[in-house]
């Protein structure tokens, strides 16, 4: 049995690996062409309008290495990752409980719809009123976001529960303390990490607008600052560094994830990774 | 044979009807029959028989809607799926269909999780699950997930993870249904051998002629629903039985024929 299993990694890992390195490839011709264009751009335009590519990357370069770069990041990401945490572990754990009160479940379902589909830059200025300009009203309108993301989420992970698995372990021996940790939970995560995944650009987006209305800190007071000051190139490394923020928190949830999911068939995993 | 394990008397189930039709049919009427402790008795019947809906009435995961299922000195409740006792305490094992193994657990992990929600899991049933894993050919995938192993390995997963408690009663509903001839009969030997083990009360049922007289001690045939009792047959074949070779027995054709004569 060892031989099989050898065999098996054999075939398949090389080919898996093959198709990753030709997409990563593919990845970066595309972000050579993206960098072309935009370097047509600004010859064609000026600097002033869309700035320049090498512009910004010495901006960028020139930002890491004072410290003033990170140090504003560091803000946002504090915002984001405080919001993201704070919404979100209440939107998994609501779903496991209500699982128990469907009346309650449906009373609460169009209230949930209704914050989910209100505009939460809207909310913006409400949660400053109320929070102050601190971190407090950032890091209450991330989580106010996140939340209703990963509720409905979680929600679906629930009720897609497949009920003759409950019946089977019941005829095991399970209690309902049992089925919820053996059988639903584990069940749910995977629809836990779809929200979680759609969240957390929205975590990080969420803090930056907030920051653009009102903060004295954070990447989203470097885009105001240099919206104010005319600074194209300002603006273009702020979003440079938000980008760069959104892919590193991808990366995490999408590891985070591999890791949780062995148990999934490897395509399963492969076309979540890919979208 | 003694006292009956378990006791099925004038069994009827209807499914509740949908809001404003008309009363659903009868799927099982009058439905009579006993089971003693340690029988290898074996369930045949056309499709829509309502064999799987029998087993899962004695396995108290349906409620009846009349007659009596008694196990031991315990009745099933009637009409009330919320008094129901799915497994009886653990007395009664049940292999689906679909195997059920739960996705997110490993092999090993899958056969030890009765063990372990019944606060069972101890040195010496840890050893019991290892042998079983052993005997059905499993070793070298306790490791591998589900989705890992082929249709036969995951029915032989799903059978050990219901023999690994050795609860007194196995109810088994076309467990070997979907797979093919050779696994099939491959998992029938393992299956009479593992029984020989510990001789358990085992229900079988099986839309296959064959593999009802190849495993059980006595078969029963139920009707087009609603369903009854349509035959009785005992299966004289001694054992130690060959399942490869059942066949060439003279007794299983007059068998065959007989049975086949009131599956309709």
């Amino acid at each position: 049995m060892q031989e099989e299993r050898r065999i098996n990694d054999g075939s398949v890992a090389p080919h898996r690996i093959a198709a990753a390195l030709r997409a990563r490839g593919d990845q970066l011709i595309v972000l050579v062409v993206l960098i072309a264009i935009w370097q047509a751009l600004s010859a064609a335009l000026g600097t002033y309008w869309v700035g320049s590519p090498w512009g910004v990357a010495t901006r960028f370069a020139a930002g890491i290495a004072d410290g003033t770069l990170p140090g504003q990041a560091f803000y946002t990401v504090i915002e984001a990752v405080a919001g993201f945490t704070l919404g979100a572990l209440p939107a998994i754990a609501l779903p496991f409980w209500l699982r128990r009160a469907p009346i309650v479940s449906a009373i609460l379902d169009p209230f949930m719809v209704g914050g989910y589909g209100a505009p939460k830059l809207a909310l913006a200025p409400l949660f400053i009123l109320w929070f102050g300009i601190g971190i407090e009203s950032k890091i209450a309108l991330v989580a106010f976001t996140v939340f209703f993301i990963v509720y409905f989420s979680a929600q679906a992970g629930v009720r897609a529960l497949d009920a003759r698995l409950v019946q089977m372990a019941q005829v095991m021996g399970a209690s309902e303390r049992h089925v919820a940790r053996h059988i639903v939970f584990p069940g749910a995560v995977p629809h836990v990490f779809a929200g979680l995944r759609i969240a957390m650009p929205y975590s990080i987006g969420g803090a930056v607008i907030a920051e653009l209305i009102s903060a004295n800190r954070g990447l989203g007071y470097l885009i105001q600052l240099g919206a104010t000051n005319f600074d194209t190139t300002g603006i273009f490394v702020a979003l440079a560094a938000t980008t760069c923020i959104v892919l590193a928190g991808n990366w995490s949830v999408t590891a985070l994830e591999r890791r949780l999911l062995r148990w999934r068939p490897a395509s399963d995993l492969a076309l979540q990774a890919g979208s | 044979m003694g006292e009956p394990l378990l006791e099925i008397k004038e069994l009827a189930k209807r499914f509740a009807a949908r809001a404003g039709g008309e009363a659903s049919p009868w799927v099982i009427r009058d439905l009579s029959f006993s089971v003693a402790d340690g029988e290898f008795l074996t369930i045949i019947g056309p499709s829509g028989a309502g064999k799987t809906t029998l087993l899962n009435m004695i396995a108290q995961i349906d409620a009846a809607t009349g007659g009596e299922v008694r196990f031991g000195s315990e009745t099933a409740p009637i009409g009330d799926p919320k008094a129901l006792r799915p497994g009886l305490a653990c007395r009664i094992g049940y292999v689906t269909q679909d195997d059920h193994l739960l996705p997110w657990r490993t092999t090993l992990q899958n056969v030890l999780f009765p063990l372990s929600v019944q606060g069972r899991l101890t040195a010496e049933t840890r050893a019991r699950a290892e042998m079983l894993i052993r005997t059905v050919g499993l070793n070298g995938f306790e490791d591998h997930y589900p989705h890992e192993l082929s249709g036969g390995m995951r029915k032989r997963a799903a059978l050990i993870r219901t023999l690994v408690y050795d609860p007194p009663v196995i109810l088994m509903d076309e467990p070997f249904g979907a797979l093919d001839a050779q696994t099939r009969t491959q998992l029938q030997a393992d299956l009479l051998r593992l029984w020989n083990l510990g001789r358990k009360t085992i229900i079988f049922v099986t839309h296959d002629i064959g593999e009802a007289i190849a495993l059980g001690d006595r078969t029963l045939v139920l009707s087009r629903p609603p369903s009854r009792i349509a035959g009785e047959h005992a299966i004289t074949i001694p054992r130690p039985r060959d399942v490869r070779d059942i066949m060439s027995h003279p007794d299983f054709a007059p068998l065959y024929q007989r049975i086949r004569a009131q599956v309709q």
